[in-house]
Parts: C-alpha cells; sequence; structure tokens
C-alpha cells in the first residue's frame, strides 16, 4: 500500500518534470540564481538587491544569492552578465545612467551593447532634486541663476557626470556664472548646503526630511516629471530647460535565454518587486514608489534614455 | 529638546535582554571577524543587514553598532600577534604593538591595544552622547577649503613617521598618490590609468591594496624566512614573568595623555567626514612620537605607541555617528551602512530624528555605552583564544592567514580581479620593505589621495583660483599656519636630537 502511494507519487512528479519544463510557470533553476549587484556594500542598489533577493528566495523557494560586483556604476557587472551563459542562473541589477554615459562615451571600447542583455524589469526610479537653503534669496532656477550673475557666481554642487552636464547646459543657456562643486556622494551635497559652501546642489532623497522640516527647499526636479512630495515644484522641463535625468534601478541577464527561463524570472521579479517588504525598502530607502516596467518597458526606457544621453552629451 | 523620560526610556531599553544579547553577538562576531585577516567588520554588517530586517530596529541597530566596535578591537589582534593588520587603520597598531609581542610579551601587547581601545571609543561615545548637537553644527562650518588645509596639517603631521631617508619617504607617498589617482577622476569623471579594465573605473580596490601591501608581504616574508624547522608563530616564554602577562594600572595611567589626545583626534576626525581612522591613528602615533620624551623607543614595542594608535581608530568609530545621527551625513562606509540599516526601517537620519525617533536614539546610546563594557570583557576573554591559535606552527598560521586574505578580498571586491590586484600589491610590498620604503606611508598616502584630490579640486572652485580669497576662511589659514608650525618644529626638534646625540 505504501509503496503503491510512494510509486503513484513519483510517477506524478516525473510527468511534472518531463511534461513541465516546457512551460514557463514551472522552469525551475538547475542550480542557485547568482543575483550581481553592480555596486559595493552598503548604498542603496546594495540593500534593493540584497532584499528582493531574501524575497525571491521565499516566494520561489529558489536560492537566490546576492553578490557585489562593483566597478564603473555597473560597467564591470554587467561585462561580466554578458558573457555569462544564457541558463538564467546569473542577472545582475544595476542603474541606467553610468551605463548609457558609457555606452555613449566609448561604446567602441566595452565588451556590450544594449543588445547584449535580456531585459526583466526596473525596481523604481530615483527622484532627483535641485535643492537650496529654505532662507536662499530665490525658489526656482530662474532666481539662481539671477543670484549668480549678480554675485559674480554661484556655487552650486554636484555628484554625477549627467549632473554636472545639466548644470553645465544651463549655465550656458543663460551665461550664469555658476561654480560648479564636484563631489563624491548625496550626503557629500547636503552637507555642504547645510553648511552654507554651497547655495544649491542636487539630491536623490536624502534632502526630504529635512524639506518637512522646513531647513531645505525643493527649486526643481531633475526627473521627466513632478516629484510625489513636492507635487507643487516644477521640473527642470517646466522651467524652460529641455533637460532631465531619469535614473532607473534594472535588471537584465545575458542575451538568449529560453523563453520559460526569461517568463519564470521575469515573473518572479515582478511578484518579488511588488511586496510589501520591497515597497518599504524602495519607499525608506529611495524615498519613492516602486516602478516596475515590464521586460519590454525596460528595455524601451534604455532605448529612448539613450537618446536624451546623447542629447545631454551634445552627441 | 529632548523629554528626560525619553532619555530614560531609551536607556532602558538598551538594558533589555533581548536587545544587550543582539549587541554581545555583534561584539562577538566583530571581534572574531575583526581578528581573521581579511574579513573586517564592513564585510560582515553589509552580509548581516538583510537579516536586521526581521528585528526591531533598536536590536538590529546595537547588533550592526556591536560588529563594527567589536571589528576595530579584533582587527588590533593579528596586527600586534603576528604583525598582518586585517584592516588598515590597525596598521599603526602594529608598529609598536609587534615588536613588543616579539619580545614574549604578546599578553601585555593585546591587553594594552583592548583597553586603548575602549578607552577611546567610551570618550567619543560620551562625547556623542553630550554634545554631539553642537558639535556637529561646528563641523558643518568644515567645508571643502578647511578640509584640504586640515588635510595639509595632517600629512605634517604624518611625515614625522617618515623615518631616516626623507627622499625613499617622499618616493613612497608619491607612490602611494599615484595609485590613488587610478579610475575615474574627481572632477570630470575622466577614466585615468583604466588600461581598459572596467574593474579599475572605481580605483584601485581599497581591500586589495591595504591587505596585500599590510598582511600578505609580511606573509610573504615570513614565510621566505623560513627553514623548514617547525616553529610558532610567535614565541611566548613558557615560564612567563607575571608581569608580562598584564598591563599595571600604573603603565596604564602613564599612557592618559596619549590616549586622551588620540581619542581627540580621533573624535575630531570622525565628526568630518570622509577623512576615516587610518589617517587618525597613524596622527596619533606620530604625534605621540614627537612629543614623547623618548621618541627612539616607538617602533620598539612602546606601550605609548599601542594606546596612542588604538584609542585614536576607536573614537572615530561613535565620533562618525555624530554627523550621522545629526545631519544624516555618513562618515564612513560603516556608517554608511548603518544609515542604509536605519533607512530599511523606514528612519531617516537627519534633523528630525531626535524628536521623532529621541527613545530609539538613547536607545542606541545605552546599548552602544554596554558595547563598549562587552568589547572589554569579550576582549580578554577572545585575546587568550587567540594567542592559543598563533601558538600553532607558524606554517599552519601563515598559509591559513593566506588563504582567509584571499577569501576575504574575493568577497569584497566581488571576484577574484580584487585577488590578482591584491596579489600585485604584496608583491611590491616585499619590494618596497627590502629596499627600506616605508609601506606605511604609502598606504596613508593612498588611502588619503582621492580624499586630498578632491578637496583640492572644490577649494579651487570656491577661491575661483585666487590664493587671496583664503582670508574669508580663518580656520583653514590657521590650520595651514599649524601646519607650517609643524613641519619646522619637527624638523628642528629632529635636528637638535641630532645634534644632542652627536656628542654622546
Amino acid at each position: 500500500m505504501k509503496i503503491g502511494k510512494l510509486m503513484t507519487s513519483l510517477i506524478a512528479a516525473a510527468v511534472i518534470l518531463t511534461f513541465g519544463a516546457a512551460n514557463a510557470a514551472d522552469w525551475k533553476p538547475s542550480g542557485p540564481v547568482n543575483l550581481q549587484i553592480g555596486f559595493g556594500a552598503g548604498g542603496e542598489t546594495d540593500t534593493l538587491g540584497r532584499v528582493i533577493a531574501s524575497v525571491m528566495k521565499e516566494q520561489t523557494g529558489w536560492d537566490v544569492i546576492a553578490e557585489n560586483k562593483p566597478g564603473g556604476g555597473g560597467v564591470a557587472m554587467f561585462s561580466g552578465i554578458s558573457k555569462a551563459p544564457a541558463d538564467g542562473l546569473v542577472i545582475g541589477l544595476g542603474v541606467n545612467m553610468p551605463i548609457m554615459i558609457n555606452l555613449v562615451l566609448r561604446g567602441d571600447k566595452l565588451p556590450f551593447d544594449l543588445d547584449s542583455f535580456d531585459y526583466l524589469a526596473t525596481v523604481a526610479r530615483a527622484q532627483l532634486a535641485i535643492i537650496a537653503k529654505k532662507d536662499a534669496p530665490f525658489d526656482d532656477i530662474k532666481g539662481l541663476v539671477a543670484h549668480s550673475k549678480a554675485n559674480g557666481g554661484t556655487a552650486v554642487a554636484f555628484d554625477a557626470k549627467p549632473q554636472e552636464l545639466i548644470l553645465r547646459a544651463i549655465d550656458k543657456q543663460e551665461s550664469a556664472g555658476l561654480k560648479l562643486v564636484s563631489t563624491k556622494s548625496s550626503a557629500e551635497m547636503l552637507q555642504f548646503v547645510l553648511g552654507g559652501q554651497v547655495m544649491a546642489s542636487f539630491s536623490a532623497g536624502t534632502h526630504i526630511p529635512y524639506v518637512e522640516k522646513g531647513d531645505l527647499k525643493v527649486l526643481a526636479s531633475a526627473n521627466d516629471g513632478r516629484h510625489n512630495y513636492a507635487p507643487d515644484t516644477l521640473s527642470l522641463k517646466e522651467q524652460g530647460y529641455n533637460l532631465f535625468v531619469d535614473p532607473y534601478f534594472y535588471f537584465a541577464g545575458p542575451a538568449g535565454l529560453p523563453d520559460d527561463a526569461k517568463a519564470a524570472l521575469v515573473a518572479a521579479l515582478d511578484s518579488a518587486i511588488a511586496s510589501e517588504k520591497v515597497k518599504t525598502v524602495v519607499a525608506n530607502a529611495l524615498a519613492t514608489e516602486v516602478d516596475n516596467l515590464g521586460s519590454d518597458g525596460t528595455k524601451k526606457m534604455l532605448v529612448d534614455g539613450i537618446g536624451g544621453v546623447k542629447v545631454l552629451f551634445g552627441k | 529638546m529632548v523629554d528626560f523620560n525619553v532619555v530614560l526610556a531609551g536607556l532602558t531599553d538598551a538594558f533589555q535582554l533581548t536587545n544587550l544579547l543582539f549587541v554581545l553577538a555583534g561584539v562577538v562576531l566583530g571581534q572574531f571577524v575583526g581578528a581573521v585577516p581579511g574579513i573586517g567588520p564592513v564585510m560582515a554588517m553589509a552580509i548581516a543587514i538583510p537579516f536586521t530586517f526581521v528585528l526591531d530596529p533598536l536590536p538590529a541597530i546595537g547588533f550592526l553598532v556591536g560588529v563594527n566596535k567589536g571589528g576595530l578591537v579584533g582587527g588590533a589582534v593579528p596586527a600586534v600577534l603576528i604583525n598582518t593588520p586585517g584592516t588598515p587603520d590597525a596598521a599603526a597598531t602594529a608598529l609598536d604593538g609587534h615588536p613588543l609581542a616579539k619580545q614574549g610579551k604578546p599578553v601585555k601587547a593585546t591587553k594594552m591595544a583592548l583597553y586603548a581601545s575602549v578607552t577611546g571609543d567610551t570618550f567619543s561615545d560620551l562625547v556623542l552622547v553630550t554634545v554631539s548637537a553642537p558639535l556637529a553644527i561646528v563641523a558643518l562650518k568644515m567645508g571643502p577649503v578647511e578640509v584640504f588645509a586640515l588635510m595639509i596639517f595632517a600629512f605634517s603631521i604624518i611625515a614625522g613617521l617618515v623615518g631616516n631617508s626623507l627622499s625613499k619617504g617622499i618616493i613612497a607617498a608619491a607612490l602611494g598618490l599615484l595609485c590613488a589617482t587610478v579610475g575615474l577622476d574627481p572632477e570630470h569623471s575622466t577614466p585615468r590609468l583604466y588600461f581598459g579594465w572596467f574593474e579599475l573605473y572605481d580605483g584601485l580596490p581599497l581591500a586589495s591594496v591595504a591587505i596585500g601591501m599590510l598582511a600578505i608581504s609580511e606573509i610573504l616574508r615570513r614565510l621566505a624566512s623560513t627553514n623548514g624547522g617547525m616553529k610558532s608563530a610567535i614565541e611566548i616564554p613558557v615560564a612567563q614573568n607575571p608581569e608580562d602577562m598584564r598591563v599595571r594600572w600604573v603603565e596604564y595611567w602613564s599612557c592618559r595623555y596619549t590616549m586622551l589626545r588620540g581619542a581627540v583626534i580621533g573624535t575630531i576626525l570622525g565628526a568630518l567626514p570622509g577623512i576615516g581612522s587610518t589617517a587618525a591613528a597613524f596622527m596619533s602615533y606620530a604625534s605621540a612620537k614627537q612629543t614623547s620624551d623618548d621618541p627612539q623607543s616607538f617602533g620598539k614595542g612602546n606601550l605609548h605607541g599601542i594606546a596612542a594608535a588604538e584609542s585614536a581608530n576607536s573614537a572615530v568609530v561613535g565620533a562618525n555617528l555624530i554627523p550621522l545621527l545629526t545631519l544624516g551625513i555618513p562618515g564612513s562606509v560603516g556608517a554608511a551602512l548603518i544609515i542604509s540599516a536605519f533607512m530599511i526601517h523606514g528612519i531617516q537620519p537627519g534633523p528630525l530624528l531626535f524628536e521623532q525617533q529621541g527613545r530609539l536614539v538613547y536607545g542606541l546610546f545605552g546599548a552602544m555605552i554596554m558595547a563598549n563594557f562587552i568589547n572589554l570583557f569579550v576582549g580578554q576573554v577572545g585575546l587568550r583564544f587567540w594567542i592559543l591559535v598563533v601558538r600553532a606552527p607558524e606554517s599552519v598560521i601563515f598559509s591559513s592567514a593566506l588563504l582567509l586574505c584571499i577569501v576575504g578580498v574575493s568577497m569584497a571586491t566581488g571576484g577574484l580581479f580584487g585577488v590578482s590586484v591584491m596579489l600585485i600589491f604584496a608583491g611590491v610590498g616585499y619590494l618596497m620593505t627590502a629596499f627600506g620604503y616605508s609601506v606605511v606611508i604609502f598606504i596613508i598616502a593612498f588611502f588619503l589621495g582621492p580624499r586630498f584630490e578632491i578637496s583640492l579640486s572644490q577649494t579651487l572652485v570656491l577661491l575661483d583660483g585666487d590664493v587671496a580669497a583664503l582670508v574669508n576662511y580663518p580656520i583653514a589659514i590657521v590650520l595651514l599656519l599649524l601646519a607650517i608650525v609643524a613641519t619646522w618644529w619637527l624638523g628642528f626638534r629632529a635636528a637638535a636630537r641630532q645634534a644632542n646625540k652627536q656628542p654622546a
């Protein structure tokens, strides 16, 4: 009797294994899934990657291992991914801006292009703002430009290439004489604004509690659209500068993933990103909402984004 | 101002058994990973963060702070016992700790390191608890121009470590600065000296260079000098004089000014983001040596040398939380990890933290103070364990240390690329030591190089390239004058000592 039952379940298992393999929903990784993070330990991307890996593991039962592959803002990690076997066992989490900038500036030297990957999901879009102290004598970019002209140059901080290009473009358009101060992080920019070393800076979220408290104000959204916490502040585009950056956190795997593996990964990532845990982390660490564009949407975001970056670099 | 009830409630939370147990677990883990070459507390914290998601905020953050604090105590252990600092800030501890251990007093050396570390840490914690808010506002006034001047001042103090040959010291420093320029330039993000390796975009991985030059090169040196015989990594006399097994109160007390100076240096540098504990340890060490009546005894097992280095590097950790808690600005990688732990719990460090989360903050303060005591007790037990470990034959100790360094660096840098860099720098470090170039000077220049370069670029932009504009920055002027005085004074004193020695 017992043996009979065992046989039945074994046969059932065998049937499921043989026939189920062709079905996307039943694809199982043949080993641990390596979730590579394109940045070092301790940043927003690292936090997102590790939490998503643990939720995926919980939801699918797969063995998902998060691993840091820092270097070149994700270029080193995606170089590795583009050469990895397309078996669904390696996926990467990166940020679009550094990848797109490197593709535009030195694409001939990169071992990959946009077609080297199968795109799986986006996690969220970071909200980039231009901020100033509450008592600064201006409330928008036009005011900042006027202040700079009147005072022989105003110091503004940035911490990434696209931000520098936006400032240069504004400076050129208005002949404002802005002094561009390069920094290493959002935190350093915030420190300089609060300490009065610069009058304005970019910021990707650390400023929000200060805005709530009333120490800082937002001059503009640097995204293509306004921010959820400051719906009345105009974007750069609305203020008459055709400039924006939309930094997305996204997942991709090597090109040529089998259809069932790709579908299973897309579904697993989608349900992980939609989970309460990931939503909370995105809200807490990035001060924004989860925003999964899906497989095709992610690819479209990158293809369109490359066009935008070319405009920024004047190429 | 935070209500007194909230302060008491917070401190009471810190004494709850679960919270204490998590702090204890953190300290034990931290001391362990700190003492094992190559892994380090930062790596352990990064791995632990997602697991703390399921905990309440206080045990989670208390645990991470425990790992961080324990790591600094643990890091001194391999530096003292086998001269292979697991973290670069322990390199200063090795300068005097290892010679003392070699004289057959490893217990004394590690105990002094432990006491000095806990002393420095407690000092900076007390500063954090009492005057963090005003101090943070002062720190905010230290902009790029002031930080640049401060770094010049730091360099002028550390120059006291150069040793006998000035030209070799300058060559080592220049090499360190050169290696620090690898990667994207801080001003316009143009890649430099990367030779097509995208892994080098963010510069040479710190962990690889530090562990390669400090730990692996020492292991290579020791392996090269073995002669096939079985001997322990460190010789400990069997019938040891009990005096050499402990640090007497008189000895501890005689180091009080050294430790106080170290703690102050560590607290100041810790409150200013981005300079770090390595610079603090060496600055403290160099100034202890310069102000000592007997500078010749440094580097030969002077307790003051250990006390200076350990009190300063541990004081940085508590002080790092000053800009973190009050302004939301992390001062180091460890502090950045603690911020991300705060954030995944939905707590935004910054101006509202004390108002919104007063109880949590004071709970954290309580946990930090408790972590210092736990560090002391766990350290007392732990160092006996480690001394037993290093009694194993040299061949076993050094080959396992080598393995651990390779595993640790490949974890920290995400693969074998970092390991290759580590091995290359191990070779460089070995050759530099063999030809009498200071590896320590190289490492300091390499660590401070990127911050120095970006501060210089920020300063030039803010001053519009006009040196006369410095008059608007009085603190910077004072620091630059101090740097000149320090250089002159150190040079003068050194010359005077030489003159004194000649007749004798």
